[in-house]
């Protein structure tokens, strides 16, 4: 159940600008499916749309760029997490079901392998808002979508950024099971999983600008409501 | 399993390897180019053995030139130092639903493995290409197995895998010949 209603890219992207650059991008289907996004999904899909500054990442450490793939994953694996304690996966079907457990046993697990790869120099965990999207398997659903999509495009960008070359390889590590769990997520809504012959890269301050607009990320823990279950780290 | 066992995976140092270079991309990409080159030519001849309908189908015709255009643009980076074409067969791997299925995720995460674990021995300039590429070769992969009905994403971290243990499964399967 919803406390708020959801808005759609439709409703802020009156002229459909957004859209149409999506539609250039990634096709009409895409941009369809967009078209009823929930807001914080619309907004993290509208940023794949914008051009990467490939050269951004350049002046950041890998302590910076592994701090913001923490706080990334955090946001993913708290999701799920989420969408699991609410009962919203619970509801699902079975293949659906088995989907959303996966994919945020995986979003945790990269939690505590990169909290592991930065040691003492892992940033404190923010708190999560989703506004409402974790409670409806249609909002959950596309949100996820839209996420894992991000996600590859992040780790498609940042991993050429980063110094160390072992860390190189991990990154590969994460961006192909991001791949896979985008795919998944695209097949569950019937949309094509590999949409083009190369995945496009998005830069780290696209990303972090994008997450922003979505407003999952809040200065202080939400105000606990009554059907709520405890709280979930990621 | 442990972040520790996952990240001691992949920080453990691969005997073979030197300091990335542009010489060294060269022989990397050649290697690539092998596995792009084994996968054009599978969906091709799937396409073309008419086994094939419905989602399997649909997924052949998207992936096919998927494949294509990484062979043409790892071409197009090694110019006139790419190896030739290598001699390719799929004997009966193409002829039915099944083999076909068992065929394309052999070869799909042979591929995405090989990338990863070429990741840290490619440059810079490299890595940039070769991530555009890996993250669609697991996304082919992720779809072959949910159509076949396998996990799509069986790790939460996918491993690497060296040149010659890719080569060799190729080899012993009968594709490369």
């Amino acid at each position: 159940m919803t406390d708020r209603p959801i808005l759609t890219l439709e409703q802020i992207d009156r002229d459909e600008a957004l859209l149409e650059a999506v539609a250039a991008l990634h096709g009409n289907t895409r941009a369809d499916f967009l078209r009823t996004a929930a807001l914080g999904s619309g907004a993290l899909l509208a940023a794949l749309a914008t051009p990467a500054s490939a050269a951004a990442a350049d002046r950041l450490t890998d302590v910076e760029i592994l701090n913001f793939g923490l706080r990334f994953e955090r946001l993913q694996a708290t999701f799920y997490s989420e969408a699991d304690s609410v009962g919203t996966v619970g509801k699902m079907a079975a293949p659906k079901q088995r989907w959303a457990e996966v994919l945020g046993a995986h979003e945790r697990a990269h939690v505590r392998i990169i909290k592991k790869i930065l040691g003492d120099k892992a940033g404190k965990r923010p708190f999560f808002d989703y506004h409402g999207v974790t409670e409806s398997e249609d909002g959950f659903t596309r949100t996820a979508v839209a996420m894992e999509d991000l996600t590859v495009a992040l780790l498609a960008g940042v991993t050429p950024q980063v110094h160390d070359r072992k860390l190189t390889a991990a990154l590969f590590g994460l961006l192909t099971t991001e791949a896979r769990h985008a795919a998944w997520a695209r097949n569950i809504v019937k949309t094509t999983p590999a949409a083009r012959a190369f995945d496009e890269p998005q830069s780290l301050d696209n990303v972090r600008a994008a997450v922003a607009s979505t407003r999952f990320i809040v200065a202080r823990p939400r105000m606990t409501r009554r059907h709520r279950g405890p709280r979930f780290t990621g | 399993m442990g972040a520790w066992a996952l990240v001691g995976g992949w920080l453990r140092p691969q005997a073979s390897v030197g300091k990335a270079s542009p010489e060294q991309d060269v022989e990397i990409l050649n290697f690539l180019l092998v596995l792009e080159e084994a996968q054009a030519a599978f969906y091709d001849a799937a396409l073309r053995s008419g086994a094939l309908g419905g989602d399997l189908l649909a997924f052949a015709r998207t992936v096919a030139p998927h494949e294509r255009e990484h062979v043409e643009f790892l071409r197009g980076k090694l110019g006139g130092r790419a190896d030739a074409k290598p001699k390719l067969g799929f004997g009966r791997a193409t002829s039915d639903a099944n083999r076909f299925q068992a065929a394309a995720i052999d070869l799909e995460e042979a591929t995405a493995a090989a990338y990863i674990g070429q990741g840290a021995n490619l440059t810079r300039e490299a890595v940039v290409d070769a991530a555009r590429i890996v993250a669609v070769e697991a996304r082919h992969a992720a779809w072959i197995r949910d159509l076949a009905g396998a996990d799509p994403a069986p790790r939460a971290a996918d491993p690497p895998r060296s040149a010659e243990d890719v080569l060799s499964e190729l080899r012993q399967k009968g594709f490369l010949r």
